[in-house]
This record gives structure tokens, sequence and C-alpha cells, in this order.
């Protein structure tokens, strides 16, 4: 379908389109944790975007990070390494995860990248909570303010609130496009959109997403309709694991990525200070498996699966993620108590042992349903 | 290699002496229905002694569980209920032992906790594990939320907003123990409990001071032995008893010379945990003539506390803990013990499933040999779960590490 294609384009060429975003003059700040308050980043002019790893081995990283640190942080870091994201002003780490805050130094020792900032993130959202986010969110905003030398209003905060909550119920609007059966568009598809949209301006973006949803009703070249599969995880910055998926009879139909539905389901409320109404909305949102609000997460996860009548669940887990490798088996539990064969997987960004992996997805998708 | 009248008294039959009888203490308030709670590591427990709260500690029971060489079956089972092999194995192996363990548990297991708390002090691992077992136990669970202290500051040098985030919150505790125990909370008796572990702190740091002496008195076996007090219980009378003697002994051979080996040649710092299920390693290192002089973990457990002002001098004694703090903080007491304590070379030892163990210790390499021409050996083990690296294969790099450093 023509209008997919800026998508996967953009996400091609993410790093020259950054380029020439900087050649324009506004700084590029790169972040890794979903947790990042980007409306400020995008108040301040600066572009934010999301550092990922290549799906390869990670041997630059591998001489300053042991081999049981996580698997994304060290591919995101050996890609700093080779010089990937020699472009960027500035890198936003957060203690969001014991892995976060260590790589928090390895970054500030052996990258290039000139400014490093960390937020400190909560990992509760009790009024005390609230209230010391907010105080963060504030800091950063004065931290943006002095790098890079332009003034942050409450006008121009609201400006970016307002873009990325268009944003928000933009992807909600193609992430419900799967609800349908067969589904409007694949998983594959759906990340395609949404990981473009960690790249790229967000305006730009929400123009992207109108045009798509203009046309996506009339859609001729209809997906196949596979197993309906639930994904869940932390995150997932590439499409390889739903291609194979897919590519064997499942239909990715609903996940709980922070790069996915957890990324846009919560909007920021517009009432009273806009840094206040931002920090709440982080804290409050669905939340990582590194909340104490775990549980809220479990509950997304099985109204996800109601609402999008999924008949199986694959569980993602990045290697050596603790908090996501700690909630596996409550989760798995839950799942199966709703009756939903489940497996559970971990992986290695870097997708050393992809040969296995294969063949245990391929197997489930046999066993639950076949090629259909 | 160490004669036994180079043993220390203070510490022999410490297992015996204090462990089994803290734990059988503790299944002895929990028959008495009087409250027990199990705590996680970082977490203030001085709030819970002065509130009569019999605290239990799953880490320390993981090591007695690795010491009798047990921890690997208890963590194998976990990983049966779907907890992955490559998680903290200390959590592995308690959860383990709450799941059903066919044969009988070391020290009668743990009683099970009317409570939980835990803190995001030390890792995001503690909140996990203890949410994890407080569905398992169906006990409520407290969190208090900890900033990380990212500048690295010692307990002086901490950002305002930090201390006041961690003070407020335990107001939030103190309500909490009120609701469990069904008693007030006494401001007074927090006072006078944080006094003794002031003093606590104090004798720990005066024992650690003398060790500074060539030859070095008192070895990491001990040391990791002895600060059961400094980590468990540090505001009751029996760590202050306990501190006073052995300070008195560790003292007395400083002053007459007596070492833990009679040819010392190599002084080290030891990072982290000891290997658990193999403490005789120090013995391994003392038959090559080195001894640990200092651990970072006996230098990172104390702080001076206030009375004047308990909830901010808590904040101080814990917020820094290097668990906590930026990579930073680690180095400087790494170069501050290889300094005070002339120390020839440092180990640092990964573990497995702990992040905050394993990641940064490149950093800390690389800066100690850069400022002090110091060599660090990095190994890959793990506290309590000995199939990641076997005894035989950790003896012979320390060996050639050890030859590094002579030649």
């Amino acid at each position: 379908m023509e209008a997919l294609r800026p998508f996967r384009d953009a996400l091609s060429n993410r790093h020259e389109l950054a380029k020439e975003w900087k050649s324009k003059g506004h700084p590029l700040i790169g972040w890794t944790c979903t947790y990042t308050p980007e409306e400020v980043i995008c108040a301040a002019g600066a572009l934010p975007i999301m550092v990922w790893g290549d799906l390869g081995d990670t041997r630059l990283a591998d001489a300053y990070m042991p081999s049981n640190s996580c698997s994304f942080a060290r591919s995101c870091f050996n890609a700093a390494l080779k010089g990937d994201y020699d472009y960027l002003d500035a890198f936003v780490e957060s203690n969001s995860c014991d892995n976060r805050g260590k790589t928090y130094d390895i970054w500030v020792n052996y990258s290039k990248v000139p400014n490093i900032y960390f937020i400190n993130t909560p990992h509760s959202n009790t009024e005390k909570a609230h209230e010391f986010f907010y105080g963060e969110v504030v800091k950063f905003k004065k931290w943006l303010e002095n790098t890079f030398k332009q003034p942050i209003t409450d006008d121009s905060l609201n400006d970016a609130i307002a873009v990325y909550n268009e944003n928000r119920a933009l992807l909600h609007r193609v992430y419900n496009l799967k609800m349908k059966k067969p589904p409007l568009i694949t998983g594959v598809e759906f990340l395609e959109v949404a990981l473009s949209g960690l790249v790229m301006p967000k305006n730009e973006h929400n123009r992207l997403l109108a045009n798509f949803l203009g046309e996506i009703e009339s859609r001729s070249d209809l997906p196949r309709q596979g197993v309906r599969f639930l994904v869940t995880g932390s995150v997932m910055d590439n499409t390889e694991l739903v291609k194979l998926m897919e590519s064997v009879g499942g239909s990715v139909v609903a996940d709980d990525w922070c790069t996915g539905s957890r990324y846009f389901w919560n909007p920021v409320s517009l009432d009273g200070e806009p840094s206040r109404a931002i920090a709440r909305r982080y804290l409050n949102k669905v939340p990582s498996s590194f909340m104490f609000q775990h549980e809220a997460r479990f509950r997304h996860i099985m109204r996800l699966a109601k609402q999008f009548d999924v008949e199986a669940a694959i569980m993602f887990v990045i290697k050596y993620c603790d908090t996501h490798m700690f909630d596996a088996p409550l989760l798995r539990d839950e799942l199966k108590a709703m009756e939903l064969p489940v497996l559970y997987l971990e992986w290695e960004h870097s997708m050393s042992g992809f040969a296995g992996l294969k063949t245990r997805i391929e197997a489930f998708i046999e066993m639950v349903g076949g090629v259909k | 290699m160490v004669s036994p009248e180079r043993k220390l008294k203070t510490t022999s039959g410490f297992h015996r002496n204090y462990i089994q009888k803290s734990y059988q203490e503790a299944h002895r308030a929990k028959a008495e229905k009087r409250p027990v709670a199990w705590v996680a590591s970082t977490f203030p427990v001085e709030t819970l002694q002065a509130m009569d709260i019999v605290p239990i500690w799953p880490e320390n029971y993981a090591s007695v569980c690795a010491a009798r060489r047990i921890s690997v079956e208890l963590c194998e089972r976990a990983e049966r209920e779907g907890f992955s092999r490559d998680l903290c194995s200390y959590s592995r192996c308690v959860l383990g032992s709450v799941f059903g363990y066919e044969k009988e548990l070391p020290e009668g297991g743990l009683p099970k906790p009317d409570f939980l708390v835990a803190t995001t002090c030390a890792c995001d691992t503690h909140l996990k594990w203890f949410q994890v077992a407080s569905r398992a136990c169906k006990a409520p669970l407290f969190l208090l939320d900890v900033p990380y202290n990212i500048s690295g500051g010692d307990s002086a040098h901490l950002d305002r907003e930090h201390i006041e985030f961690y003070a407020s919150q335990l107001e939030e505790l103190f309500a909490f123990l009120e609701t469990q125990t069904g008693k007030k909370f006494d401001m007074d008796k927090l006072r006078e409990t944080l006094a003794v572990s002031d003093w606590t702190s104090r004798l720990w740091t005066e024992i650690q001071d003398y060790r500074k002496a060539v030859p070095c008195p008192m070895d990491a076996r001990d040391a990791f032995s002895a600060i059961f007090f400094m980590l468990c219980i540090p505001g009751s009378q029996l760590a202050v008893d306990f501190y006073t003697q052995l300070r008195d002994e560790v003292r007395e051979r400083a002053r007459s010379g007596i070492g833990v080996v009679e040819d010392e040649r190599v002084r080290l710092v030891w990072d982290n945990l000891p290997l658990w299920y193999d403490l005789k390693i120090f013995e391994y290192l003392n038959s090559l003539s080195a001894v640990v002089v200092a651990e970072v973990f006996s230098h990172t457990w104390t702080g001076s506390l206030d009375p004047a002002k308990p909830l901010e001098s808590l904040a101080r004694k814990y917020l820094p803990n290097m668990a906590n703090s930026s990579i930073r903080r680690r180095i400087d007491i790494v170069v501050d013990l290889v300094k005070g304590f002339h120390a020839n070379g440092v180990v640092l030892p990964l573990n497995w499933g702990c992040r905050m163990m394993s990641i940064g210790e490149s950093i800390v390499r690389d800066v100690v040999y850069k400022k002090l021409g110091v060599q660090s050996l990095i190994i890959d083990v793990d506290s309590s779960d000995w199939r990641v690296a076997g005894e035989a294969q950790v003896r012979e790099r320390l060996a050639t590490f050890l030859e590094t450093l002579e030649r």
C-alpha cells in the first residue's frame, strides 16, 4: 500500500533524515527510555530521536560492557561506538532500570556525544513521586534552555503537548485497525508506522498518519488473517521478529511494547501548568515493568487480549532485562488463566541464537493454529 | 598458609554463634506472633528495629544456602517456575525455598513474613523479587522509592531534592508500620536506635582502619561474616558488643604486628560479593602470600546517624550506597582503599545476575590504573550460582593475576 511507504522509507533513512534536520539548525537529542518527556525537547525546538542498535554482533561495545548486561543497551552503545550517532547533540539517560542507570556511566566515559543528561525517574506514582518527577522535568527544561540557548515557554510546551497528543490519538486509530478480521494492517506494518514516529518530527509524522488514515478504508491489498497474536515485552526497535511470526501464519494484532501500545496509550491531560501535566502523564501511563504498579501493565495486556480477540501470546524478553524476567512468570499465569496458549522467549538483541528462536516460534504457531 | 593461631578468635564459630541464633530467634518470634518482616538490603532497617519488628534478610539466607551448597538446587526450583537463570541468584535461591523444596531447608527455612519492605536503593531486582515474594507469601509490600545518586557524591554531597523525597517517604513508612503492627511509631525510640547504629558504624570503621597495618591483621573471610551485624541489625546492642570485642582483638594484632599471613606479599582490594559457596578462596589467596585487606562491601554500608535529625541522616546514610550511585562513587571508594590500605591489586568479581555489580567495572579498572598504576582483575562469577564459573577456573585466574602483580 502506497501510503505506508513513507513510514518505511523514514525508518531505513533515519540517520540521513536526522542529519538533514540538524542542517536546518535543530539540535538532535537521543533517548532510549519511553519515560523521557519528549514534549520538553520538542518545545526547545530540538528533535528527540530514539536510539537503537543494529541486529548484529556488538563486538565494539563488548570491550566495555559485560556479556550479562542488557543486550539492547549493548547494541545501542555499539552503534554509538561505530559512529552512527555522531550527529547527536545530546543523549538522555535515566535510572528507569538498573541497566540504564549504569549504562549512563558507559556513555559518559566512552562515547563521543558532547552532552549527556540524566533524568531521575521514580518507580512509583504516589503524590510525592509526582512532585519529585515534576522537579526533574523542570530541571530538564532549564538544562535544555541553557544548553541550546532556546527559551521554553508555557506556550511552546502547550504546543508540543498538542502535537504529541494528536500523534497519540492518530496512532491509536491506526492501532485499532487491527481489531478488524482480517486486520486492516499487519503487525509489521504497524511497527513500521509506530517506529518511524520515534525518529522524525511528530508534526511530520502526524501528517503522514492522517494521510494514511484517509486512504486505509479503501485498501485493496488486505492482509490475510492468521492466528491472532498478542506479543509482550519491553522494547521492540525492529520488525524482524514480527516479520517471522507473520511469515509462518501469525497475525500480530496486539502488543504491550514500550515502543508499541504503551507509547501512545495515554495522552497528557491539558490542565494547569504544562510541565506538571507532562510529568504526571509519564508516571501515570500504562507502566513499564520497573514501576511498582506492575499489575496495571498486566491489566492493560489482558484488556488488549480481549479487545483484539487474540488466540495466543508470545512473550519476548530481551536478554538481561531483569524487571521483565521477574514479571514474566506472573504474566504467563494470568494469560494462561484466560486460556491463551503462551510462549516465553528470551532473545539477544544481536540475534545470536536466532535459528533456535525461529524454530520455537514456527513450532508454536503451527501448534496453536496451523498455517491459515 | 594461615596457621590456627593466626585466625581471629572473635569470629571463630560465627555462623553457629550468631547467624544460626538469629534464625532461631526469628522462628521464635514468628511462633510468638511478634511481627517479622522481610527486608531488602539498603533498606533503613533501623526504623524496623525501633518498632521491635524482627528483620529477616533473604539475601543473607541465600548466602547461607550457598555456603551449604544447596543454592543451585534452590535456584533450579525457581527456574522450573519460569524465573530466568539470568536473574539474581539470591532471588532465585530464596524464591526456590518459598516455592517448596523437598529436602530440609537450612535454618528451617525463612519464617513467613507478616509484611515485606524493599527499596530501589540497591537495585530494581529488590523491588521485583519482593513483589513476587509478596504474592507468594500473601503479605503486603512497602516500597521505598529512592532517587539515583547520579552525581556520585558521598553522604555530605547529596542533592537536597533527593534527601527530601527520601525523608518524606519515611513518614509514609511509619504509617505503614503502624498499620501492620497496630503500634504507634515512637520517634524517641528511633533516635535511640540511630544512636546505637551510629556507634556500630563507628566501631566497624575503626576495625577496618586497623587493617591498614602491614601485615594486615584481619582477612576478608572474617569481614564477610562479621559484616552481618552492620548490614542486618546495626541498631542493636549485640552489634556494638560484638564489634567492641572484635575491635579489641584486631587492634591488638595490629599493634603486635601479627598478620593474617607470615610472608605478606600482595595486598588486595576486593569489590562486590565473595563466592559464598567457596569462602576458602581467601585462604587459597593466603597460601599464595596474598591478603584481601579491604572489601568495597565493608566500606559502603556504614554511615553516621544524627539522632537529632533522624530522617535526614537515614537518607544520608543509605542514598549514597554505591549501588545507587554513578560509577564515580565506586571509583572514589576503590581509589581511597587502594591508597589508604597500601594495596597493590584489585579484584573486581562480577555477579552474573546483578547489573549493578557488573556494568561499569571496566571503568573502575581503567580509572584505577590511570590514577594509581594499580592493576585490576575482572572475573565473571556469581556469588551463589557456581554453574557460572567453576572454583578451579576462578582460582587459576587469581593465581595468574597474582603472578602478574608480583612480576
